[in-house]
């Protein structure tokens, strides 16, 4: 099979990046239509979409929602999360990746292809790029004529798009985790801290670099998933395949002929599915770790197929199993334990989110006395209590303590009085009759029970320690 | 991060004489090793860690309280996650670069780089 891709030849004397790189032919995808292209771009729409949109939407008072790093708390819609609530992003991280190993098992490449914020923000930096420079046709020319007027013009012109667009992108991702209101009209008043210009050029200038300059090699060198999605991948796995059986003996033919008299297969080798690959591969050559899946050149080929009156599907999205004429299988233990995982994971969640309640209670013993007998003859326990409120509005709250006959409670104020995200240390001191005490260690619970917001509350039990029991 | 870009290539350069860029590609054609690539395995994987150790070192500790303890009251808390992530960063990058530097061979051929 000699080496028949176009875009390597086309490309050959366009232009070789920067000694950094390897010696790269740049890749110049032509733009396709079809039923995947129309897929791939309703999805960059709606993620762009909320990404740029999102922030600037309020709730109940404050950006819908806000990773607010400088104030340390975590708006989404009604809930306010704090560092307290940690356990909740592990969680959240377990779902991703078991989601990633989820429809890695059973479509493959799916993320790569649709959903990865560097295909995403590829593709639209591809988009402008267009804009610009025109045609794959027309960009292969600019490059490899002479720095004129025009090419000044529209490479410039393509740059300066693509680092205002990069520009606006840093300014919104920094809008994530600060106030994207006051972020805004901090910086049309020129009064935005060093270290906020400071993110929103790092993170432009990563925009700028991975999705104008790198593209398809960051998932070739720099992405892990690349690497290793292959060990989820099994017989039954979703992937983008050339027919082989049916493709081969490719070669170009007269309208007319039947292929199978002239000894071709139903590959014109037409060379459209290599131009509009963004990893610049051919499919044909089998299953390959560049590929991430986006399936441009089943949309080129379905074209193509039907306009030589071929059925569609040369290259399609298909299984091992299938391709090798057998069935394929959707349910299998993978899938099913994965599902499973992803399940109870997602439910504990929702659940322990659901059944979160906004306020925690510690309860330090004193370390340094067991207990104390006092001079009325009680027994005296004294310990720290430490409330957390993590409401949005400051509490006032009433404690009381049960789990012993006859308690006596010394506290500094009936009333603890918390802001919202503080934590307030509370000294308390119990005391109880010796009678009441029929084991060394008997149980109090401590309840914590709001003012401010009615039917919050809270009980935690700690240690009452005595003489033993006579 | 400078200083460890400043020891990469300074390592570059000792290794591979100075017509870097020329040696350097038929170097990565023998190794199949690009030096984008190598420079992509000493600062990518370090940017990842210091990603997550940051995420990870920060929900436990605020930046403002380690500053005051410190004798630094003057820190917002953007300016110490910040000064946080970039010293993750560097730190890791050390640790990769450490690890690029010891996986090459102890002897290369004087005569071949001259």
């Amino acid at each position: 099979m000699a080496n028949d891709n176009p875009n390597s030849k086309a490309a050959t004397k366009g232009s070789e990046n920067s000694d950094l790189y390897k010696k790269r032919e740049k890749i110049y995808p032509r733009e396709v239509h079809g039923i995947f292209a129309t897929m791939r771009n309703l999805a960059m729409v709606a993620l762009l979409g909320i990404f740029y949109v999102l922030p600037w939407f309020d709730y109940d008072g404050h950006q819908a929602i806000l990773f607010d790093l400088p104030a340390r708390k975590f708006y989404i819609f009604g809930w306010t999360f704090w560092p307290q609530d940690f356990i909740y992003l592990t969680a959240l991280l377990l779902i991703a990746a078991y989601a990633l190993f989820f429809f890695t098992t059973l479509a493959g490449r799916l993320w790569c292809g649709y959903a990865c914020p560097q295909t995403v923000w590829t593709e639209i930096f591809i988009w402008i790029e267009r804009k610009f420079e025109g045609s794959r046709q027309k960009q292969i020319k600019l490059d490899k004529g002479p720095w004129n007027s025009e090419r000044i013009l529209r490479t410039g012109g393509k740059h300066a798009a693509w680092i205002i667009f990069s520009l606006f992108t840093g300014f919104t991702f920094v809008g994530w985790f600060t106030p994207i209101d006051s972020l805004y009209s901090d910086i049309m008043a020129g009064d935005i801290s060093a270290w906020g210009i400071f993110w929103i050029l790092f993170y432009a200038l990563a925009t700028y670099g991975f999705a104008g300059l790198m593209r398809e090699q960051v998932c070739i060198y720099m992405c892990p998933y690349a690497r290793f999605q292959s060990v989820m991948f099994d017989k039954d796995t979703l992937l983008i395949a050339y027919d082989e059986d049916r493709g081969e003996p490719r070669g170009a033919r007269k309208k007319g002929i039947d292929p199978k008299e002239a000894g071709l297969g139903d590959c014109v080798n037409c060379g459209l599915c290599v131009q509009v690959c963004p990893t610049g591969i051919d499919i044909r050559n089998g299953l390959q770790y560049q590929c991430i899946g986006c399936a441009a050149c089943i949309d080129v080929c379905d074209e193509v197929m039907e306009k030589v009156n071929q059925p569609k599907g040369l290259v399609k999205y298909t299984t091992e199993h299938a391709l090798k004429g057998g069935k394929t299988h959707i349910l299998r233990p993978r899938i099913v334990v994965y599902a499973a995982l992803l399940m109870i994971i997602t439910g504990a969640l929702i659940f322990s989110i659901a059944t979160r309640t906004p306020l925690e209670l510690d309860i330090i013993r004193d370390r340094n006395v067991l207990y104390i007998e006092n001079d009325e003859g009680l027994i005296e326990n004294v310990y720290t209590l430490k409330v957390i409120n993590m409401t949005n509005n400051d509490q006032t709250y009433r404690l009381s303590v049960s789990g012993l006959q006859g308690l006596e409670m010394e506290i500094r104020s009936d009333e603890i009085t918390v802001e919202t995200g503080g934590v307030a240390e509370v000294p308390v001191r119990l005391a109880t009759d010796p009678e009441n005490l029929k084991t060394a260690s008997s149980v109090v619970n401590f309840t914590i029970e709001s003012l401010t917001t009615e039917g919050l509350s809270l009980t935690e039990s700690g240690r009452f320690l005595g003489p033993i029991s006579r | 991060m400078w200083l460890v870009s400043v020891f990469w290539v300074h390592h570059k350069k000792r290794a591979y004489g100075e017509t870097m860029s020329s040696k350097a590609t038929s170097l990565g054609k023998e190794s199949e090793i690009s030096q984008f690539q190598n420079l992509v395995s000493i600062f990518w994987p370090s940017f990842l860690v210091a990603s997550l150790s940051t995420i990870l070192f920060f929900a436990f500790f605020d930046p403002t309280e380690l500053a005051s303890i410190s004798g630094y009251p003057e820190v917002s808390r953007l300016a110490g996650y910040t000064i946080g992530f970039f010293l993750f960063w560097f730190i890791s990058a050390v640790s990769s670069g450490l690890t690029y530097y010891f996986r090459q061979p102890c002897h290369k051929p004087v005569s071949e780089s001259e």
